[in-house]
């Protein structure tokens, strides 16, 4: 806690920082109503390796949430295991931080926005000077410098989003969880808020695992994709993405790369979507 | 220009009250009605009775056991709600007793409080503490119970000690239905205040209205009377004022 976040932010690379992988080992999850088992996915095994932008795409109720709560201690695993850094996760960890999808309920709004940031920190002990200067620079690295007195219903859906990011960076986890972060914004915000998760990642060489439905969004964003599809769900496919580390909404998403990959996961998907509806 | 309009909505609201006591102040004067003496005696009475110390003293003991039946008793109330709001296995064990225990009129169990507590002060704003509890305790469970899992999400994966957990998640956001509570168990202390007084009661205003009423000194049952109402009135906006601080995020933020 001695060094400023600026300074850690500024001299957090592959080199001075120890990063953190996660590691999904034959993870499978069955929830059971009523007497009446219900497997969400079997199976699953993928590596997150550090600094990596790992997204998981499928279709709606394929149980990537579910897959997201088990990936953050919040839900126990049937079968298989999480380890992080190679400890078996069991609850959620200070090396990871959480992004949900529903920022209004995620942020508390009878706290102003910086002490919405700064409130993992409390609950961690960081003093209040500390706090506040830590909140204000996560909040100046999303771009909402000067926002932080603000409540968050007095800002704009984006920004509430910004917010929820700022205080995952201040947490200083070495993992971000985004559950479709960016499914209640609109088109041009959200292209905004992608541009944001990569230059974090650029500049903190943190590792991400984002959630989404949108097939674009997963590789503009991705190192690798992950793709799930069927009932119960397992991984269909795993694609490499291969658009170098500078990214441009317009020119990446035209690269034949870029429209190669699209359709090699919507194939995926289409095609066991399909199986499912034939058996 | 805030200051104005404050001013402004005051006086919006009060040209009715006052319209009406000139109203009943002129109406009344020639009145002969036993029952219903002039505005203008009970005004004198209650003037002498302030002179004399008796008013003051019976206020005073009033306003002692309402304070401290309503702070028990919300605090009570809070604090019980809390725990059963977060424990599904105690919410289903209790829940049928405290359907039975809201339904029963507290006013009822004065006699029993006070039969066998006695007629000091102490029984009284048990029987305050006892009827507040329950409007405080069934809003807060219900408050704590809907607390969404998005929030106990936030908790959980940012590992928010017990503490804060309680003080700067739970409380806040249980607290609009909290206050919903409160505002019944004030009303619910006012009445349960003057009827306490009236059983074995040595002082208080239940005791000023039922001695004065049985000594047939109309005039001063009136003043009685009508300075309980004011006390009512007093604490709904000392509860509005504190309501309105404590919630202006839950105001502005559903106006948004």
């Amino acid at each position: 806690m001695e060094k400023t976040v600026t300074q850690e932010f500024e001299t957090r690379d592959s080199v001075s920082k120890p990063h953190t992988r996660l590691d999904v080992i034959e993870l499978g999850k069955t929830y059971v109503t009523n007497g009446e088992e219900h497997e969400i996915f079997r199976g699953l095994d993928f590596a997150v390796e550090p600094g990596q932008v790992v997204c998981i795409v499928g279709p709606s109720g394929v149980g990537k949430t579910t897959l997201l709560r088990c990936l953050s201690g919040l839900l126990e695993a049937t079968t298989g295991h999480v380890s992080i850094g190679g400890k078996p996760l069991t609850e959620p960890v200070p090396e990871m931080a959480v992004v949900f999808q529903d920022y209004s309920r995620s942020l508390m709004p009878w706290m102003r926005t910086r002490e919405n940031v700064a409130f993992p920190l409390e609950s961690k002990g960081v003093p209040k000077e500390e706090r506040r200067r830590v909140a204000e620079e996560a909040l100046t690295a999303v771009g909402l410098a000067g926002a932080g007195k603000k409540y968050p219903w007095q800002l704009s859906g984006g920004m509430q989003q910004r917010a929820a990011i700022a205080r995952a960076l201040a947490y200083n986890a070495d993992v971000l969880l985004m559950d479709e972060p960016f499914a209640s914004v609109d088109a041009q915000t959200r292209f905004d808020l992608e541009d944001l998760v990569l230059d974090l990642r650029s500049r903190l060489g943190i590792s991400v695992v984002l959630v989404t439905h949108d097939i674009d969004e997963a590789i503009y964003l991705a190192d690798r994709v992950v793709v799930l599809s069927g009932k119960p769900a397992s991984i269909v496919d795993i694609v490499d993405i291969h658009l170098g580390r500078d990214r441009d909404q317009l020119t990446t998403k035209a690269q034949p790369e870029f429209v190669e990959a699209r359709a090699r996961v919507l194939r995926q998907i289409r095609r066991n979507a399909d199986e499912v509806d034939a058996s | 220009m805030s200051t104005t309009n404050t001013l402004r909505r005051f006086l919006e609201q009060a040209w009715l009250p006052f319209a009406l006591l000139a109203l009943w102040w002129v109406l009344s004067s020639g009145s002969t009605n036993f029952y219903f003496p002039p505005l203008s005696v009970i005004w004198e009475t209650f003037l002498d009775e302030l002179l004399t110390g008796r008013m003051l003293r019976n206020i005073g003991a009033s306003m002692r056991n309402i304070t401290a039946g309503l702070f028990i008793g919300v605090l009570a109330g809070v604090f019980i709600g809390v725990a059963i709001g977060r424990s599904r296995n105690l919410r289903a064990v209790l829940d049928p007793y405290l359907q039975f225990l809201r339904a029963m009129p507290q006013v009822a169990l004065i006699p029993i409080i006070i039969g066998a507590f006695g007629i000091t002060a102490l029984p009284k704003i048990w029987a305050i503490a006892f009827a507040c509890v329950w409007p405080v305790l069934l809003n807060t469970i219900d408050g704590i119970r809907a607390i969404d899992t998005g929030t106990r999400d936030m908790v959980r994966s940012y590992r928010i000690n017990r503490r804060l957990e309680l003080f700067k998640v739970m409380l806040p956001a249980a607290l609009p239905q909290i206050m919903a509570g409160i505002r019944v168990s004030l009303s619910v202390a006012v009445v349960v205040m003057v009827v306490s007084e009236i059983w074995g009661a040595t002082e208080g205003l239940g005791f000023f209205i039922n001695q004065s009423g049985a000594q047939f000194q109309v005039a001063a049952t009136w003043a009685g009377t009508l300075v309980v109402g004011l006390i009512g009135y007093l604490l709904s906006l000392i509860f509005l004022f504190i309501e309105h601080r404590s919630l202006h995020w839950y105001h502005n933020s559903a106006q948004q």
